[in-house]
């Protein structure tokens, strides 16, 4: 495609902003923007154009805790950034010294990475089942007790106009936590927010709940709960 | 005072903030948080439809502007434009990505139907926002449809041909001609 059409650069502006472009094309659109200034502004004059009726929709408000989780992720760029060893050195000794240094931050890397990957991986927490019934789903949760997955077992059965809802059960006489819904095929996962962690991470127990359509409306279980299980702990 | 004015007044006061960015401000940062975060969550979630997923994508917004801000160039244009435009790549980006397929069907959320005329508060989004919602009134029902669809929906031109039943050309001529009588309008 040539780049120096002003009139096709100007309708795939328009369908870059729009969202219409999409997979290679939208890749090489956004190069090109890059590199030539005059395809960056017609970007620049679609974004003024249409932009201001997604401005006009209902504002919803983000989660308590996205700031925090947003503020941990820019300290954590900002220390990348200055930890970065110096791009070249200017004598032999240095370079060579540089070069040892990138060898241990490749290791210290390809650790880290090891480490992630490991925590990362999702063990069982909890097998959800009947009293004689086959398995319904397994819950399972990284190491970090950040990530949930629920997989559908052979057991599950969608319940028409009903949804499934987990919840984590405190000790004592807390109330429980909603840890979202659970799926009626497939699996299903999500990152838990702050609430949700700590509450599972005191909890002994989880229930499933039957709810209306989306889940329970008052953020406790309002249908009858239809399954306890324990939690195993790693 | 109108409310075109205040969508100035938050152009002025953001465009510093973006600068401050760039200078390190991690308050400036939160202040734009506070200014954009909910209008930016609005558009995000009408496009991915699930609020985790969104999320995430908000926090990746936000980085990104934090790494960015230097690149933003004030006396060329409004920094809610600017920021908005970020949030809607972004979205668009995630969600045709493999971050997605993680969320399943059951977690979308129920959003309303896109209709344009039903926005409630043009003025708040400014002047340009109100010559945009006059020109809108210049084109065909379908092109209206189409572009809706896309632009707050995030569809692509094969979701929005099955969701009106009309085969992919159409759709692509809807949105094409629609586009390019829009422009026509809006620079009359």
């Amino acid at each position: 495609m040539k780049h120096d059409q002003p009139q096709l650069i100007d309708a795939l502006a328009s369908e870059y902003v729009l969202g219409t472009l999409r997979g290679a094309a939208r890749r090489r659109f956004e190069r090109w923007q890059s590199e030539e200034w005059h395809i960056a502004s017609r970007v620049r004059t679609w974004e003024a154009r249409l932009i201001p009726l997604a401005l006009g929709l209902p504002p919803i408000a983000p989660s308590q805790e996205l700031w925090q989780r947003i503020e941990a992720r820019i300290r954590a760029a900002d220390a990348s950034r200055t930890d970065t060893p110096p791009r070249r050195a200017a004598r032999p000794a240095l370079r060579a010294l540089a070069a040892v240094l990138v060898l241990c931050a490749l290791f210290a890397g390809g650790y880290v990475a090891w480490r992630m990957t490991e925590s990362l991986r999702l063990q069982t927490v909890a097998t959800i089942k009947g009293a004689q019934g086959p398995l319904v789903w397994s819950i399972e949760l990284d190491s970090r007790g950040e990530r949930l997955r629920a997989v559908a077992l052979p057991g599950a059965a969608a319940q028409p106009g009903h949804s499934f809802e987990l919840w984590a059960l405190p000790p004592g006489k807390g109330a429980p936590v909603s840890l979202g819904l659970l799926p009626d095929a497939g699996q299903l996962e999500r990152t838990l927010t702050v609430a949700q962690r700590a509450a599972l991470a005191s909890a002994t127990q989880v229930a499933v709940s039957l709810e209306p359509p989306g889940g329970s409306p008052t953020g406790a279980p309002t249908g009858p709960v239809l399954f306890v299980a324990a939690l195993k702990r790693a | 005072m109108s409310n075109t004015d205040a969508a100035t007044r938050m152009d002025d006061e953001l465009a510093p903030l973006v600068h401050a960015c760039a200078a390190r401000d991690r308050q400036a940062l939160r202040k734009i948080y506070d200014l954009m975060a909910a209008q930016m969550l609005a558009s995000m979630m009408r496009i991915l439809r699930r609020r985790a997923l969104a999320e995430e994508a908000l926090q990746d917004v936000f980085v990104s502007i934090w790494q960015r801000a230097a690149q933003f160039e004030g006396a060329r244009g409004s920094a809610r434009i600017w920021l908005m435009a970020i949030a809607r790549h972004r979205a668009i980006d995630v969600l045709r990505s493999e971050r997605v397929d993680l969320y399943r069907e059951a977690d979308v959320e129920q959003m309303p139907e896109p209709a344009i005329e039903g926005i409630s508060d043009w003025s708040s989004a400014g002047r340009s926002a109100a010559a945009l919602a006059r020109c809108f009134q210049e084109l065909t029902g379908e092109q209206r449809r189409g572009i809706e669809l896309a632009f707050v929906n995030g569809y692509s031109h094969a979701d929005i041909a099955r969701v009106t039943g009309e085969p992919l050309g159409t759709i692509k001529s809807w949105i094409r001609r629609g586009l390019a009588s829009l422009r026509a309008c809006l620079e009359r």
